[in-house]
């Protein structure tokens, strides 16, 4: 006799029998090689005998067992697609996209964006552009501002900006501590800023692999340097340096 | 997965399992089956695999007779089409 059956959501359910015709269709492919006549499932419909459970959040289902009564039925049916429609009707996560599972939002508003089927960041910008007031759709507090605040920081947490070494420049009359690294600044929208020992330091020029910050005075060589570097919003970072040596070390906080 | 089940997988393929040609000696005719369609109760076991999908296990009605204890039967409907249709002749790409 088979032990209790486990509760299902309809999703789950059609998923495990697609990946077992998915199966199906290799034991036959591999039956074609020596046995030309085979055949392929082309349509698979299911009534099934169930008890839906409803937990304020998902239905969930049971299948009936032997000797159960009193159960619900359902219909399932799946038809054979082809490649076409599967491109057709079938969105291929971007590369460096940014899933609303990776977004530091609340669940409730997840799920909110789920049923509105918004699944990624570039879904919210293509609502965002039909200018659709989330709000009254939704029911729920959800603004665009905070959302992309959200997705930006879930964006620089894959990218995080990197300190490869940091080093005073006597290049030009000014002398300047240049910071080598990599993803230090990708906002075109920001400027980095720099604060040296809490007081604030002039950036003369940066790009993605370099910033290079005026140093307030030339007292300033003497002593140890708290330097806290603030790329974007999203990523800040301090490095303690000290001219004596060439010991400085990064530590980095976003 | 109870062993008086078979995976769901295993027990579609086995109901495709059959000889699609019905040969007439005599008379010199074969035929080829280019779709079917098994309708049949099954008795389904639901659980959850150590990677927490959904392991489905099946099998076809055991009992020919009533009995006090009824099994729950689900209903599966599968249909199936030729793989490739059988070549009578080989026609060339332009046509002759």
């Amino acid at each position: 006799m088979a032990g209790e059956n486990a509760a299902w959501q309809l999703e789950d359910f059609v998923d495990s029998v697609v990946v077992d015709l998915d199966k199906t269709r290799e034991t036959l492919a591999v039956k074609a090689i020596n046995k030309p006549l085979t055949y392929t499932v082309k349509e698979l419909s299911l009534d099934l005998n169930i008890f839906p459970t409803y937990d304020g959040d998902r239905v969930r289902f049971t299948t009936a067992q032997p000797g159960q009564q009193g159960a619900s039925k359902v219909s399932i049916q799946l038809g054979s697609i082809t490649d076409q429609q599967v491109r057709a009707t079938t969105k291929v996560p971007e590369a460096g996209g940014v899933s609303i599972d990776d977004i530091g939002i609340d669940n409730s508003t997840k799920k909110q964006l789920r049923k509105l089927g918004v699944q990624s960041a570039d879904d919210l910008q293509r609502v965002e552009k039909k200018n659709v007031d989330l709000k009254r759709v939704s029911d729920a507090d959800i603004d665009y501002r905070s959302l992309a605040n959200q997705i930006q920081k879930a964006q620089r947490n894959t990218a995080p900006p990197m300190v490869h070494s940091v080093s005073l420049s006597h290049d030009t009359e000014t002398p300047a501590l240049l910071v080598n690294g990599t993803r230090l600044a990708v906002n075109p929208r920001f400027s980095p800023v720099a604060v040296i020992n809490d007081q604030l330091a002039e950036v003369l020029s940066f790009d993605d692999g370099h910033v290079r910050i005026a140093l307030p005075s030339a007292d300033d060589l003497e002593r140890p340097l708290e330097l806290v570097l603030t790329c974007d919003p999203f990523a800040v970072f301090k490095v303690n340096v000290t001219a004596e040596g060439n010991r400085h070390g990064p530590e980095t906080s976003r | 997965m109870d062993p008086a089940f078979l995976p769901f997988a295993d027990a579609v393929a086995e109901m495709l399992a059959f000889r699609g040609e019905i040969v007439d000696e005599e008379t010199g005719v074969r035929s080829h089956i280019t779709q079917c369609t098994i309708e049949l109760p099954i008795e389904l076991e639901v659980s959850r695999g150590e990677s927490g999908a959904l392991v489905l296990g099946s099998a076809p009605p055991i009992y020919y007779v009533d009995t006090s204890y009824r099994p729950s039967y689900h209903r599966i409907r599968v249909t199936a089409v030729q793989d490739s249709a059988p070549t009578a002749h080989h026609e060339a790409r332009d046509g002759r």
